[in-house]
């Protein structure tokens, strides 16, 4: 309840959730207002926005609508920045707390490997995974996830060390409890904080690597995204600037509001954390 | 620090040009040549080999075109549409076994060797023959070549082979490579593929990886008082965005191969002392084209084809993808080549209710999603308007309830998965149609061909009868029966559709005003550049 009220009483966190709000209403309102696939020509190539009230921002190169396409756009980078944050918060977390936990070689070796994949560029990590095994919605969350899961492994990994010498850890020993579930039932619960406090920016990164990618070519050429927005937008910057410059509004509004709301309630935890 | 001075000085050079133009009101002289200068082009890409013998492409020609010449070149309105080069006159004998070829006298190659029928010899039999991508093809038959003198060349061919095909493949196959410098080693690993010595206007003087390519006159060239430039440098631009503002800040005098995007020429056409020219690509007509898979049980079915024929609005692909630069298919030989094109085929207009009905027939009822069946389509990375396609295809066929999922790939891979492995169902390709549907255009649709040859049927669709007209005019000497065997041919493709012409383009050139004699012969951006001039 605190919490709350401290997180209300700070404006970015304010502006962060409604942008936030804003751009979860798109997206699910997004096949009620426009049923239609968002890629069909739906009227004359480049109308300009605000001159028909059936295309608001106008249509793109091929008459297709932009506010459809935003719409529609807002789902897919949403879809992908919270399937690639979560897959990458679970399998983060997992592999630190098994090296937490069990220490030793396994420790070692577990680490080795997480400094292995932090020493890549994520982005140079996901353009290969996408250009081997092909472009598609699950191959692109798998690419995002496996630059991302590093932070929250290392991040588990240092709470665990904490953790596993506390007296209630020691308790659950004795009782007999096995070490598997003593590591996700007891520990892992309590390391979790932290680490979820990594997710906005995990969310943040993969929205514009989502969309790097599609600017590339290498997004899902079924769907509409506004990383491929913009780029299709590119061919007509002199002509048309608003092709790429709506969707990268829009993407620039969603990766603001994820950092804003993320701060504040990491800021509104650590002051409740303070003050305890 | 090399293009930085380079850069610098032809900005300096360009804007003293243009200082002195608007001190001095009378340009009397305008039309006469002006000696000397230097001309600067965009080029979009740095061919590895740039060899004109082994690698007959555009890419290639577009910068060692000015450097190695044909026997012949193109021509708006010479005999046979060609005006000499390295040869003089050609005849062909009645029963289609020779080819003689009275050479140039008085030619040097760029290193001071007098150039003689041995090299075409050598050019011929070693390179055109075995190595080069298209005249393994259209020199298949050749079995030697005679020289009787040091100017002529006599082509020996194992079976009859129209003099007509050989004609139209002089211009794009039959680049001239020094004998004495190709004849040690191998021809592949010789360091003149990537420095090439000929025998044309220009001498290649050196490349910078990802700047600059420069060529500089040959004064010794044996046209009389040409070339008229110094040199011709080729500044690599990748970025089709970066051509156009080049061209406006007078960095660069000549954009070719469409570099400027056709949705800024309406723009840049405004900006005064810049051109926005068409011609000069007549001979490079490219071809927007659905490859199928007839494998795929569905495709295989001529209804469905023709349903998808009929599902393309050709009038939409050609204003709206192509702004209008490029006109509508109706087979597969191209409306502007004046020697095969029939219009008397069968057409397929827009109508989607046609191709609903067609696919209905066929057997194909839509299920409880609207979809019939679902398909695999692969567009052509190669050029936006490919890609475009795709996306307009898409939706196309949506509109007869075919689901169709786009797969994106690099060029290397898109090669790969059509070509090689087969796996799409539908795929849209650009090949070129080279002045005879013998060189580059029968092998689309020809069965037997061997897994991965690019631009090539590798659809599996296998006609015995279309099979031997192919064969049947390869060897047809008589230009008026086999221009008739060919009529057949374009009626027989639009009838079973074993590929989808949808629309042909040639590609734009954008020009300084002050570039002159450009876009003077049909293949004019692939030509020797020997009569240009900058007027300062």
């Amino acid at each position: 309840m605190k919490t709350l009220s401290r997180l209300l009483r700070s404006p970015e966190a304010v502006a962060g959730f409604a942008l936030l709000a804003g751009m979860a209403a798109m997206a699910l309102l997004a096949p009620l207002l426009f049923p239609a696939d968002p890629l069909a020509i739906a009227g004359p190539p480049l109308t300009p926005p605000f001159e028909t009230w059936q295309h608001v921002f106008g249509t793109d190169r091929l008459g297709r609508d932009v506010l459809a396409g935003l719409f529609h756009g807002a789902r897919t980078s949403l879809a992908v920045g919270l399937a690639a944050a979560a897959a990458a918060i679970v399998a983060g977390s997992l592999i630190g707390t098994a090296a937490g936990f069990a220490g030793g070689l396994a420790d070692e070796a577990l680490m080795r490997v997480t400094d292995a994949f932090q020493t890549v560029p994520a982005f140079l990590l996901a353009l290969a995974f996408v250009s081997v095994a092909g472009p598609s919605l699950t191959t692109v969350v798998a690419a995002i996830a496996l630059g991302a899961w590093t932070g929250p492994a290392r991040i588990a990994r240092a709470e665990i060390l904490s953790l596993r010498e506390r007296d209630f850890v020691a308790g659950a020993r004795v009782v007999g409890m096995h070490p598997v579930e003593i590591a996700l039932r007891e520990v892992l619960p309590n390391a979790l904080p932290p680490v979820l406090a990594l997710s906005s920016v995990i969310v943040a990164g993969a929205v514009l690597i989502e969309a790097s990618l599609s600017f590339l070519g290498l997004g899902d050429p079924n769907r509409v995204t506004w990383g491929g927005m913009i780029a299709e937008g590119r061919t007509v910057l002199r002509s048309a600037p608003f092709l790429s410059i709506i969707p990268g509004i829009a993407l620039v509004l969603t990766v603001l509001g994820v950092y804003l709301a993320g701060e504040g309630v990491v800021e509104a935890s650590a002051a409740r954390r303070s003050f305890a | 620090m090399s293009i930085l001075t380079l850069s610098r000085r032809s900005v300096l050079s360009g804007s003293a040009a243009l200082m002195a133009s608007t001190a001095l009101p009378a340009r009397l002289w305008a039309q006469t040549p002006a000696k000397g200068g230097r001309l600067i082009v965009a080029a979009d890409s740095e061919p590895r080999n740039l060899n004109p013998a082994m690698v007959a492409s555009n890419g290639v020609f577009f910068v060692s075109s000015k450097v190695v010449e044909p026997l012949a070149e193109a021509f708006f309105d010479g005999k046979d549409g060609l005006e000499p080069r390295l040869a003089t006159s050609w005849e062909g004998s009645d029963d289609g076994l020779t080819i003689t070829f009275k050479l140039r006298e008085g030619v040097m190659w760029h290193d001071g060797k007098p150039f003689t029928s041995a090299d075409v010899a050598f050019s011929a039999l070693q390179v055109w023959k075995p190595l080069q991508n298209l005249g393994r093809v259209v020199f298949k038959d050749l079995e030697a070549v005679d020289t009787p003198d040091d100017h002529t060349a006599v082509f020996r061919f194992s079976k009859p082979t129209p003099f007509q095909l050989i004609r139209n493949a002089l211009p794009p196959l039959t680049s001239v490579l020094p004998k004495h410098i190709y004849e040690t080693g191998e021809i592949d690993k010789n360091p003149a593929n990537n420095a090439p010595v000929g025998t044309g206007p220009f001498k290649f003087a050196e490349h910078k990886a990802g700047e600059y390519y420069r060529l500089e006159k040959n004064s010794s060239y044996w046209g009389k008082d040409l070339p008229h430039l110094d040199e011709i440098v080729y500044r690599v631009l990748p970025d089709r965005a970066a051509a156009a503002g080049a061209l406006e800040a007078e960095e660069i005098h000549l954009a070719a191969f469409s570099a400027v995007p056709l949705t800024d020429l309406a723009r840049i056409a405004k900006v005064p002392g810049i051109e926005v020219v068409t011609r000069g690509y007549e001979a490079l007509t490219y071809q927007l084209v659905v490859e199928i898979n007839h494998r795929r049980k569905e495709l295989a079915d001529l209804k469905v084809r023709q349903a998808i024929a009929h599902a393309i609005d050709r009038k939409f692909v050609v204003d709206t993808i192509f702004l209008g630069y490029a006109a509508a298919s109706t087979g597969p030989v191209p409306v502007n080549d004046k020697q095969f094109y029939t219009a008397d085929v069968p057409q397929y207009a827009f109508d989607v209710a046609k191709a609903n009905a067609l696919l209905d027939e066929a057997g194909y009822k839509r299920g409880a999603d609207g979809n019939r069946f679902s398909l695999k389509l692969l567009p052509a990375p190669y050029f936006n308007e490919t890609r475009q396609f795709g996306d307009y295809l898409r939706q196309a066929l949506a509109a007869v309830g075919i689901d169709a999922q786009l797969v994106n790939n690099d060029a290397a891979a898109h090669q790969k998965a059509v070509y090689t492995d087969h796996d799409f169902d539908l795929a849209i390709a650009p090949p070129v149609f080279r002045g005879d549907p013998a060189i580059s255009t029968t092998i689309l649709v020809q069965s037997g061909i061997p897994d991965g040859v690019p631009f090539s049927n590798q659809g599996g669709y296998k006609n015995e009868a279309l099979d031997a007209l192919i064969a049947k005019a390869a060897e047809t000497l008589d230009p008026a029966a086999r221009t008739e065997l060919y009529w057949e041919f374009q009626k027989k493709v639009a009838e079973d559709l074993p590929l989808i012409n949808v629309a042909e383009w040639g590609f734009i050139s954008v020009a300084r005003s002050s570039v002159k004699n450009i876009a003077n012969n049909p293949r004019w951006v692939v030509s020797n550049w020997a009569d240009i001039w900058v007027d300062s």
